[in-house]
C-alpha cells in the first residue's frame, strides 16, 4: 500500500511524516516522533492510556491513523509542562496527591483531566468520576487521582 | 496488535465518497468516528481493502431544525449534540442517551451517524432513532432515498445500508404537546454497551390519557427493539401502577435477549421489564405535569 | 534488635521516615519522560510477534513457515525445531537443582509437536515492525489435529486418559492431605454445630495497564547479552537468560527502568521473554517483543481459580473449635514455578488471626489445558477469602452477628506470641484492635439500624462485610529474605543507594532515599537510589512479596548506620572531638549543642577520597558501605477491611457505599504510599469480586481477550476509601512490616461478604464470583 505524506503540529511545533495509512497516531507519535510519553495499554480505545488532544479535544490516539490527524494540532503530556519543566497545575496536583504508582497511565489521565478542567473547571465528585471513567489505573484504585482532580480545580479557582 | 494494510482515501464531499464506495463495493469501509471500527480492525476481526475516511466531508456534519424534525448530519459528533444547547428541548431522549454512550474521549470522535449505522443492539441511538420513527437519509452514486429506522437494523451490526451507500443525516422527529421521556440503561460499568436499556417517550392528551407512546429497547435483540404490543395496550388509557406493571412484562414478553457472559438472556428479561416500567412511570409523570 | 512496643501505640514520625514525603519519581513520569521498556531502541532493533496456538489441546500436524519468511521485511520465523534444543533449563531459579520444592510443568520454549492452550507460542516471527511481523504470522500455516482437552479442574483431578503433559502422567500436579485425625474427628461430632460451605474463587489475574515486554540484544563479537526487561526482579531475569541461553551470567546484563506495574506476573520471567531472548541469543541481533493486551489477557500468567470445600466445628458460643479444608487449584498448563500453587500455604494460613483449635486439610493442584497460574498479589491470599466468608456463614448458620463472631475468637494482644492451630507463631500484631478500629470508623452499630430500617421501610438491601486478616510479609526464606544495599557518599558529599529491588509503583526511589537520609543524616534530596541494572545492583530478589520496606529497608538502613559510623570518626578526628558528641544533620556533622563547631559531609568526603593522609589512623580510604541483610522467617503485618454496599434488587448492580481499612504495618516509612498500596489492592479486589473475569468456554477457548470483556473497575465504580491507622513495631530494624499486598488480599471477602449480607435480608446465598448482575439477582430469585 503506498505512503502518505502528513503535516502537524505536535506540542506547538511543526513536524512531518511519510508513512503508511495504517499506522496509529500513537505509533507515530511514540515512534517518528519520538514522544514516547503517549503509552499503549490495550491497543482498543478502552483504557485511556494513548489519550492526546487532537484540535481541542481529548482523543484515543490508538484508535485514530496518523494520516487522519494531517493539518491538525495535537497536543501531548510532554506539551503540558512548562518550557522550563516546571510542571503545569494539574501536573502538580497529581504529584501532591499521589495521584500516580508505576506512572504507565498517567499521561492519558493528565491529558484527560487537563482538558476535563479545561471545559469545567468547577467539577462536583460524580462529574470528576464521571470524567475519567474512560482512563484505567490498576496501581492507585484512583484514590489519589480522584484528590488530584479536586486539587487542581481548587488551584484553578 | 496493529491492522492489516489498506489504501486510504479521504474524499471532501459526499458525491466524492460515494464514488470511492461505487467503485471498490464490499472491499470499502465508511470510517466514521471510528471508535468501534478501529479496535476491530486493530484486533484484525475484520479488514478492508479499503478505507474511506468520511472526517474531511464537512457537508455531513450539522445540526439543524426543519419543519417537525431535528435533522442531524451523519459525522456529526456526539459530544457536539451533548453540548448543543436546543436538543434538550427539541430531542429529550437523544438528550438523555447522548451523555450514557461510553466516555467523553470516545463521544469527542464519535459520530450520530456512525454509530447508528454500526448498529450494535446494545447501544443508545439505534433504540433512539428506532423509539422517535427517525428517518435516515442514505446516499448512493444513484442517488438520495430514506429509510425509516424500522427498515434500516436487519442484525446485529447488520443494516439495509448496501456496500456502496452512505448515511448522511438522520432525521429525528420532534415530541411537541404534553409529552415526557425517559431513557435509562444497566451496564456493567459506566459507559460500558448496555445489558439492557429503554428509550421511552409518551405523550397524553388533556385528560392523562396516552396519546402515543413509544417504548424502544436496546441490548434484548439483535437489533434494537420497539415493545409494539405493549405500545398499543397503553394507547388511550391513564394507566395505573398495577397496569404498567403488567406492560412491562408484555414489553419483554416476546423478546429473545442475548446470552452472553455479561448477562443471561433471562436477565436481560427480568431487566428489560424492570427498566421499561421505570421509565414509563418517569415519562407519565414529566407528560402529565406538562 | 529494637524492643516491641505494645499493640496500638503511634511513633513520632522521624525526619524523613514517616513522613508523606513526595515521590522523586514523579517529575518524569508525569511529563511523559518515564523511560518503559516499549521506549527502549537499540540501533538494528527487530520486531518480534507470536503465532499461537487457537486449540486448547492438539497435536501439531503440519507448520509451514516459508510464506512468512519470505514476506518483505521478515528478518527470520523460528520454530521448536529452531529454537528449543539449544535452550537450558527454562525454571526460575528456586525451582532448579536435584530435588526442586515442588513438582515443575514439563516447560519448553515454543510448542513442539503438540500444543497445550489457547495462546501457547508456535512460532515467532521477527520483522522490520511490528505491522510486518503480525502480517507474516498470517501466513505461517498451522494444522491441528484437534483434541479433547480439560478445562475444569474437577475433571481433571480424575480425568485419566486424556493428559495435559502426557510426559507426567497425571493430571494431578500436587495433592497434600494430612494424616487421618481422630482428634479432629471427635471434635466434628462432638460439636454443637457443624457448617458446611464451598467457595469458588474464580479465574482473574494481575492485568498491569504496561504488559509485558523485552527488548533483547546478543552481540557475538563480545558474547554479551543485553536485555532490557519489564519486570519486578532484574537479577532473577538475568540468571534465568544466563541459564537458558548458556551465556555466563558476568555477560548478561538485564536492565529495567521504569516498569509499569506487575502485581506478580513479573517475578518471574515467562515462556514469552524466553522465546525472544532465546531468539535475540540466535539470530545475534536487537529483539524487542511489546506483548498486547489481547495476548496478555490470553497468554500472561492467570490467577486465582480455586475452589475450597469447608467444614468448621462451632461451639454454642460461637468459637471456632476445628476446620477441614478440601481445596483445588487450578494450574493451568504451564504455571510459573512449580505449580504455580501455593495449596498447602493456603491450609497452613487458614486460621488467620483466630484462635481455631485444630485443622486437617487435603490441598490438590491440578494441570488443565488453559494458561499457566502465576503470582498475584498475595498468591496465598485464599485462606482470607475462605476464613472470612465462611465465618460469615458460621455466624448466620448459628445467628449471631458476624462482627460478634469475630470478637469472641480473635487472638488478643495479652495472648500474643500466639501459636496457630498450624503452627505459626503470631506476634507484633494487632487485628484485635484494628477489627475495633475499622467498625468504630464505618459506625457498625449504626449501620445495622440503618439496614433494618432500609429493609422493613423501603425494601432496600443494604450489607456490610468484614475482612479480617494477618499477612505474612517478607518471608525470609532462601534469596527472598535478604537484600544487600550499597551506600556510598561520593566525592562531592551527595549520597547513591544501590539496591537489588526491582520498583515498578512503589517509590522505592523516594522510601529507600528516606531512610538514607534518615539514618545517615543527609537531606532527601542527597539521595539518589539506584537500581534495576543487574550490572550496577547488588544481587537481590527483586519487588514483590512485600519485602521491600522490612529487608530492603533493613539492609538500606544498616548500610547508612555503618556510613554514619564512619563519617562520625572521620568527623571526629577533624574536629578534635568526641564521635560520642557529634550529631549528622542535613550533611552537617556537628558537636552536638555547638554547631559552629562542625564540618560538612562533603569535607569528610574529600578527605576520605582525595586527602587520605588526612584520616584517622586505622581508617580506609573511601566513604561507602555495603550491608547484606537477612529478614527473620516471617514479619507480621494485619489490617482489617469493612465495607458496605446496596444491592439493587432490579438490577442485581452492587454499590459501594463505603470502605474502611484500619491497618498495621509498624513503622511506616512513607505514610502516602502505604495509603497507595492498600488503595491500589482494595480495588483490585474490588474489581475481582464484581467484575474481572477470565473465561474459557468448554473448548478452552478464552472468551474474555479484551478490556471489553474482562472488565476492570474505573472511578465510577469504587469509593473513597478510608483509612485508620495502628503502628506496632516489627522486631526489624526500622520497625518496619510489609503491606503491599494486604490490599488485595483483606478486600475480596469484605466485598463478598457485604452483598451475602445484603443478600440475607431475602433469605439469599451465593458462593460462587464473581457476583455479577446476573448472579444476583438469581440468587434473589432462588430465594
Amino acid at each position: 500500500m503506498g505512503e502518505h505524506g502528513i503535516a502537524l503540529t505536535i506540542n506547538g511545533e511543526r513536524r512531518e511524516g511519510r508513512l503508511e495509512a495504517r499506522r496509529t497516531l500513537a505509533d507515530f507519535l511514540r515512534e517518528d516522533c519520538e514522544l514516547t510519553g503517549t503509552h499503549l495499554g490495550c491497543e482498543h480505545g478502552v483504557c485511556g492510556a494513548c489519550t492526546v488532544v487532537l484540535d481541542g479535544d481529548a482523543v484515543r490516539s490508538c484508535l485514530l491513523f496518523a494520516v487522519q490527524a494531517d493539518g491538525a494540532e495535537v497536543v501531548t503530556i510532554e506539551g503540558l509542562a512548562g518550557p522550563d519543566g516546571a510542571l503545569s497545575t494539574v501536573q502538580e496536583a497529581f504529584r501532591a496527591e499521589h495521584g500516580l504508582q508505576c506512572g504507565f497511565c498517567t499521561p492519558g489521565f493528565v491529558v484527560t483531566v487537563t482538558q476535563l478542567l479545561s471545559e469545567n473547571p468547577t467539577p462536583t465528585d460524580d462529574e470528576i468520576r464521571e470524567g475519567i471513567s474512560g482512563n484505567l489505573c490498576r496501581c492507585t484504585g484512583y484514590q489519589g487521582i480522584v484528590k488530584a482532580v479536586r486539587r487542581a480545580a481548587e488551584a484553578g479557582r | 496488535m496493529k491492522p492489516a494494510a489498506f489504501e486510504y482515501h479521504a474524499p471532501e464531499t459526499i458525491a466524492d465518497a460515494v464514488s470511492v464506495l461505487a467503485e471498490h463495493a464490499d472491499e470499502a469501509k465508511p470510517l466514521a468516528g471510528g471508535q468501534s471500527l478501529v479496535p476491530m480492525l486493530a484486533l484484525r476481526l475484520t479488514r478492508f481493502m479499503h478505507l474511506v475516511d468520511l472526517n474531511r466531508v464537512t457537508e455531513l456534519t450539522g445540526i439543524r431544525r426543519d419543519n417537525g424534525s431535528v435533522v442531524i448530519g451523519a459525522m456529526t459528533r456526539q459530544r457536539s449534540v451533548e453540548r448543543d444547547p436546543t436538543i434538550a428541548t427539541t430531542s429529550p431522549l437523544l438528550a438523555a442517551s447522548v451523555p450514557l454512550i461510553g466516555h467523553s474521549q470516545i463521544r469527542n470522535r464519535g459520530t450520530i451517524g456512525g454509530s447508528i449505522a454500526h448498529a450494535d443492539p446494545a447501544s443508545e441511538l439505534p433504540a433512539v432513532a428506532l423509539a422517535l420513527d427517525a428517518d435516515l437519509e442514505i446516499a448512493s452514486r444513484a442517488g438520495m432515498r430514506t429509510i425509516a429506522a424500522t427498515d434500516f437494523f436487519e442484525g446485529t451490526w447488520t443494516t439495509c445500508l448496501a456496500d456502496d451507500e452512505l448515511l448522511t443525516a438522520v432525521r429525528f422527529p420532534v415530541w411537541e404537546g404534553r409529552c415526557g421521556f425517559a431513557f435509562d440503561e444497566v451496564a456493567r460499568r459506566s459507559g460500558d454497551f448496555a445489558l439492557a436499556g429503554v428509550a421511552v417517550a409518551v405523550e397524553v392528551d388533556g385528560a392523562d390519557a396516552i396519546q402515543r407512546c413509544a417504548i424502544g429497547l436496546l441490548g434484548l435483540g439483535s437489533t434494537p427493539r420497539r415493545a409494539s404490543a405493549a405500545e398499543a395496550a397503553l394507547v388511550g388509557r391513564a394507566p395505573t401502577s398495577d397496569e404498567l406493571d403488567e406492560v412491562a412484562q408484555l414489553a419483554v414478553a416476546d423478546l429473545d435477549p442475548p446470552d452472553d457472559i455479561h448477562g443471561t438472556a433471562s436477565y436481560r428479561r427480568r431487566v428489560g421489564a424492570h427498566l421499561v416500567r421505570r421509565a414509563m412511570g418517569h415519562a407519565l409523570e414529566e407528560a402529565t405535569n406538562g | 534488635m529494637t524492643a516491641t512496643q505494645p499493640p496500638g501505640t503511634t511513633h513520632s514520625a522521624g525526619r524523613f521516615v514517616g513522613q508523606s514525603v513526595t515521590r522523586r519519581e514523579d517529575p518524569r513520569l508525569l511529563t511523559g519522560h518515564g523511560r518503559y521498556v516499549d521506549d527502549v531502541v537499540v540501533q538494528g532493533m527487530l520486531h518480534a510477534a507470536f503465532v499461537r496456538s487457537d486449540l486448547a489441546r492438539g497435536r501439531i500436524t503440519r507448520l509451514e513457515v516459508e510464506a512468512a519468511r519470505r514476506h518483505p521485511g521478515v528478518h527470520a520465523v523460528l520454530t521448536a525445531a529452531d529454537l528449543n534444543a539449544d535452550a537450558g533449563s527454562l525454571q526460575p531459579t528456586m525451582f532448579q537443582g536435584a530435588t526442586p520444592p515442588s513438582p515443575c510443568a514439563p516447560v519448553r520454549l515454543l510448542a513442539d509437536g503438540d500444543v497445550r492452550f489457547v495462546g501457547d507460542p508456535v512460532a515467532i516471527v521477527i520483522a522490520t515492525s511490528r505491522y510486518v511481523a503480525e502480517d507474516a504470522c498470517e501466513l505461517v500455516e498451522v494444522d491441528y489435529e484437534a483434541l479433547e482437552p480439560i478445562v475444569d479442574p474437577e475433571v481433571a483431578l480424575t480425568e485419566t486418559e486424556r493428559l495435559v503433559h502426557p510426559e507426567l502422567g497425571s493430571n494431578v500436579a500436587m495433592s497434600v492431605p494430612t494424616p487421618p485425625d481422630p482428634e479432629l474427628d471427635a471434635i466434628f461430632e462432638s460439636a454443637a454445630h457443624v457448617v458446611h460451605e464451598t467457595f469458588q474463587q474464580h479465574r482473574h489475574t494481575c492485568v498491569p495497564m504496561e504488559a509485558r515486554g523485552v527488548v533483547a540484544s546478543y552481540e557475538p563479537s563480545s558474547g554479551e547479552l543485553d536485555i532490557w526487561l519489564s519486570t519486578q526482579n532484574p537479577h532473577e531475569a538475568r540468571q534465568v537468560c544466563s541459564r537458558l541461553t548458556g551465556v555466563p551470567a558476568h555477560k548478561v546484563r538485564v536492565r529495567a527502568a521504569d516498569v509499569g506495574g506487575g502485581f506478580g506476573q513479573k517475578y518471574f520471567l515467562q515462556r514469552d521473554e524466553q522465546i525472544v531472548v532465546a531468539a535475540a541469543r540466535r539470530t545475534g541481533r536487537a529483539v524487542k517483543w511489546i506483548e498486547d493486551r489481547r495476548e496478555n489477557l490470553i497468554a500472561a500468567t492467570h490467577a486465582r481459580a480455586d475452589r475450597i470445600a469447608i467444614d468448621v466445628a462451632v461451639d454454642p458460643e460461637g468459637r471456632l473449635l476445628a476446620a477441614r479444608l478440601d481445596h483445588l487449584e487450578d494450574c493451568g498448563a504451564y504455571p510459573l514455578g512449580g505449580t504455580g500453587g501455593v495449596g498447602p500455604f493456603v491450609a497452613m494460613l487458614f486460621p488467620g488471626p483466630y484462635r481455631i483449635g485444630r485443622m486437617g486439610f487435603v490441598s490438590s493442584a491440578v494441570w488443565t489445558n488453559t494458561c499457566g497460574r502465576g503470582a498475584y498479589r498475595g498468591p496465598w491470599m485464599l485462606e482470607t477469602v475462605a476464613r472470612e466468608q465462611m465465618v460469615d456463614v458460621v455466624a448466620r448458620a448459628i445467628g449471631m452477628d458476624p462482627l460478634e463472631v469475630r470478637r469472641r475468637n480473635v487472638v488478643a494482644a495479652t495472648e500474643l506470641p500466639f501459636t496457630t492451630a498450624m503452627g505459626m507463631e503470631l506476634d507484633h500484631v494487632t487485628p484485635a484492635e484494628t477489627l475495633e478500629q475499622a467498625v468504630e470508623i464505618i459506625g457498625y452499630d449504626a449501620f445495622r439500624a440503618e439496614q433494618r430500617r432500609a429493609f422493613e421501610d423501603e425494601g432496600r438491601l443494604l450489607g456490610i462485610g468484614i475482612g479480617l486478616y494477618v499477612e505474612p510479609t517478607s518471608m525470609g526464606s532462601g534469596s527472598l529474605g535478604v537484600e544487600t544495599a550499597t551506600v556510598r557518599v561520593q566525592p562531592g558529599g551527595t549520597v547513591t543507594v544501590m539496591l537489588g529491588t526491582g520498583s515498578h509503583g512503589q517509590g522505592v526511589e523516594t522510601t529507600m532515599a528516606q531512610v538514607v537520609a534518615e539514618h545517615l543524616g543527609v537531606e532527601l534530596d542527597d539521595v539518589v537510589v539506584v537500581q534495576g541494572d543487574t550490572a550496577t545492583a547488588p544481587f537481590g530478589a527483586g519487588t514483590g512479596g512485600s519485602r521491600t520496606a522490612v529487608v530492603a529497608g533493613g539492609a538500606t538502613r544498616e548500610a547508612s548506620l555503618k556510613v554514619r559510623e564512619k563519617v562520625v570518626e572521620i568527623a571526629a578526628h577533624l574536629l578534635e572531638a568526641a564521635p560520642e558528641d557529634l550529631e549528622v544533620v542535613d550533611g552537617q556533622v556537628s558537636v552536638r549543642g555547638t554547631p559552629s563547631k562542625g564540618v560538612p559531609l562533603t569535607e569528610v568526603a574529600r578527605v576520605a577520597y582525595n586527602d587520605p593522609a588526612e584520616l584517622p589512623p586505622g581508617v580506609a580510604p573511601s566513604l561507602e558501605a555495603t550491608v547484606s541483610y537477612q529478614a527473620p522467617p516471617i514479619t507480621w503485618s494485619n489490617a482489617c477491611h469493612v465495607c458496605t454496599i446496596e444491592v439493587d434488587p432490579g438490577t442485581g448492580l452492587v454499590a459501594i457505599l463505603r470502605y474502611v481499612v484500619s491497618e498495621d504495618c509498624g513503622v511506616m516509612i512513607n505514610p502516602m504510599i502505604v495509603e497507595g498500596q492498600i488503595a491500589g489492592g482494595v480495588v483490585q479486589g474490588i474489581g475481582g469480586v464484581l467484575y474481572e473475569h477470565l473465561i474459557y468456554d468448554e473448548n478452552g477457548t478464552p472468551l474474555t481477550t479484551t478490556f471489553l470483556d474482562y472488565l476492570l473497575p474505573t472511578a465510577s465504580e469504587v469509593p473513597e476509601i478510608e483509612y485508620g491507622h495502628i503502628e506496632t513495631r516489627s522486631p526489624t530494624p526500622g520497625g518496619h512490616k510489609g503491606m503491599g499486598e494486604g490490599g488485595a488480599i483483606g478486600s475480596p471477602p469484605a466485598v463478598f461478604n457485604a452483598v451475602a449480607d445484603a443478600l440475607a435480608l431475602r433469605g439469599a446465598t451465593v458462593a460462587e464470583q464473581p457476583l455479577t448482575p446476573t448472579r444476583v439477582l438469581d440468587a434473589l430469585a432462588d430465594a
